[in-house]
């Protein structure tokens, strides 16, 4: 088999080099627009895909934003196929300014980080420990110090913070006296081990900001936002929904229970359809792209209709034509995926920070760019087969004549 | 002398725009091995016509067309395309070069469809390049040589595999006179001194006087067969 197809695939991009690196910038850019909108997707959901199946969230029948009385925690751990209850209080404070915020909850140590254990890892504690001792090193600082607080390796990096400093945080639902910072100090980072947590939240002890309340030293609403329940193995989830919300028929505040899973979904459903939307316009854009680069392809192969008469005039076969042109098609396409790869991948970690608290576990899974990958394969192969089949076709007369 | 090229009463008839045309009509004629013989005729007359039925890039509708031994229009497919890299080599008005190769790889071009090392291929493609006197041009692109450069390159590569037949169509018609003279020239030596069949279209009465004799067709008829050529 002659070299001259192969030849000639890799001459032709080099010699219209203008033509082939936009199309290969074309390609490219739609491999990285497909794998950010499906990945945006993706992410959302993917606090609902991985939340635990043995986990259970009570809020106020309300609302969110209605707390939840102290003494239901006690209430909650008698109910039969209950394991363990935690206590979440949204803070919702920033650092500095209001666009440097990011999610603070106040939990109580001895039952969250049990009960998040396969979910976040505590990988630094005071002192640069760090391995297996970490964990329990950076719960007994947090044991010791009531202001203490973990936090996540990635809001460490956002704003340079290192185990053992201090952070002020202004608080907006909870105010301290005179408007003053409340002040946190980091006894540990984690990373999340699971998607249902993020790397970007500040977890603090709960008793700080309620004694604070008591002590009459800040101001804001009394109780807590949801508790979390862990079931026992095997306990039936729809009858402990049932028997905890029933404790709680009469008041003082009607509670909801659901799944961790469909409490995250709510989550997502407050976006209405803005994600659709998102997707469809940026499906549109990748449609329009893709049919850039198909009509790119076959312009390479129109310029190539004369080649192609002399080719076959010196006898080169049908199929010799056609491996030249789907040749061209397949480098162009390995080029426009290894743009496109280089350009998620690259982009990633840049585009998480940028989302900051909106979608904190934003990440391109290996699904997605194989899912990338077959989408540029396709494009490739049917904007080369089209050219290919066509010129191969031509009789040769009528590609000395131009008429392809 | 042997037939290297022979038409068996043979008709081609295009339809355009759902009008039948004839252009070759029951033609029978023979060219004798290392003949030069220049087609001449008005335009539509079959000339090219002819030159296209004998590489095999087109079939006749009727008739038989016989090429170096073989019997061409009943070739098809990658036999035709085999036969063709052996046999024939063309020469085109438009020079056609694949510009995106060199002088040289243009030359090499057939020599690749050969079962020859890569060195053989180079050799052979280089010493096409120096009977045509291109040899210090071998490495330009087709776009840094003169119209002249360009088709005598795309005569070195219808020499380079040492075919028995040279078609050539319109080989001076978008050349300069000194340019078309040379290129005449080299055609003349080629059939002189290598012995090369050459069939030729032209329009070029001076082109034609080079050639040995002289074929003038009209409406795909001969009108006048194989009149030696009055100059050369």
């Amino acid at each position: 088999m002659s070299a001259t197809p192969w030849i000639l695939s890799f001459r032709h991009p080099r010699v219209h080099w203008i033509r082939s690196g936009l199309t290969v910038f074309a390609m490219g850019l739609a491999f990285f627009l497909l794998c950010f909108l499906i990945s945006l997707l993706t992410s959302l959901n993917s606090a609902v895909t991985q939340a635990s199946s043995a986990r259970l969230f009570m809020q106020s029948s309300v609302s969110l934003y209605v707390d939840l009385p102290r003494g239901y925690e006690a209430q909650i751990r008698g109910v039969d196929g209950v394991d363990d209850v935690t206590p979440f209080q949204w803070f919702g404070g920033y650092y500095q300014s209001p666009k440097n915020f990011f999610a603070q909850f106040g939990v109580k140590p001895d039952s969250f980080f049990p009960m998040y254990e396969r979910e976040m890892a505590i990988v630094e504690g005071p002192g640069g420990v760090t391995g297996a001792a970490a964990g329990p090193a950076a719960l007994e600082a947090l044991r010791a110090d009531r202001r203490g607080c973990l936090i996540g390796a990635d809001l460490g990096r956002k704003y340079g913070w290192k185990v053992g400093d201090t952070v002020p945080v202004m608080g907006t639902i909870f105010q301290l006296e005179g408007g003053a910072a409340w002040d946190f100090k980091v006894v540990g980072l984690y990373e999340p081990l699971k998607s249902n947590v993020d790397g970007m939240t500040m977890w603090f002890r709960q008793d700080y900001l309620l004694e604070s309340l008591d002590a009459g030293l800040a101001s804001g609403p009394d109780g807590c936002g949801a508790y979390a329940i862990n079931l026992e193995p095997g306990a039936d989830s729809a009858a402990v929904i049932a028997a905890v919300d029933g404790l709680f028929t009469n008041g003082p505040q009607r509670t909801t229970t659901t799944t961790e899973g469909a409490f995250q979904a709510g989550f997502v459903s407050m976006m209405g359809n803005v994600p659709m939307f998102v997707a469809m316009i940026g499906g549109a854009i990748v449609v329009a792209v893709f049919f850039a680069v198909i009509n790119a392809l076959l312009l390479a192969g129109r310029q190539r209709v004369a080649e192609t008469g002399i080719l076959k005039a010196l006898g080169f076969s049908d199929g010799a034509i056609a491996r030249s042109m789907l040749g061209e098609a397949a480098l162009l396409t390995a080029l426009g995926v290894a743009l496109g790869v280089g350009l998620t991948k690259g982009m990633e970690t840049g585009i998480r920070g940028s989302l900051g608290t909106m979608i904190p576990n934003f990440a391109v899974a290996d699904q997605t760019l194989l899912l990338g990958v077959g989408s540029l394969l396709v494009v490739g192969a049917v904007s080369g087969l089209a050219p290919a089949v066509l010129l191969a076709r031509l009789r040769p007369t009528q590609a000395l004549r131009n008429e392809g | 002398m042997a037939a290297q090229i022979e038409f068996k009463k043979v008709s081609k008839i295009y339809v355009r725009g759902g009008e039948k045309l004839i252009v070759l009509d029951a033609m029978d004629f023979s060219v004798a091995s290392g003949e030069f013989i220049a087609l001449m005729g008005p335009s539509g007359s079959g000339k090219s016509t002819i030159l296209n039925l004998a590489g095999g890039l087109d079939v006749p509708d009727q008739g038989e067309v016989h090429v170096a031994g073989t019997r061409v229009d009943a070739l098809r497919g990658s036999a035709l395309a085999a036969w063709r890299s052996r046999h024939v080599g063309f020469v085109f008005q438009s020079f056609n070069l694949v510009p995106v190769l060199t002088a040289l790889e243009n030359v090499m071009l057939p020599l690749n469809l050969q079962p020859l090392s890569k060195a053989q291929r180079r050799q052979q493609a280089e010493y096409a390049l120096e009977i045509v006197g291109l040899q210090d041009r071998m490495h330009h692109r087709p776009r840094q040589l003169s119209g002249g450069q360009e088709q005598r390159v795309a005569i070195a590569r219808a020499l380079a595999t040492d075919p028995d037949i040279l078609l050539a169509d319109e080989p001076t018609g978008d050349l300069d006179r000194a340019s078309a003279d040379a290129v005449m020239e080299l055609m003349r030596r080629l059939n002189e001194e290598m012995k090369k069949t050459i069939l030729m279209v032209t329009h070029d009465l001076a082109a034609a006087g080079k050639a040995g004799k002289t074929m003038r067709l009209d409406k795909g008829v001969l009108v006048e067969a194989l009149r030696e050529a009055a100059v050369r």
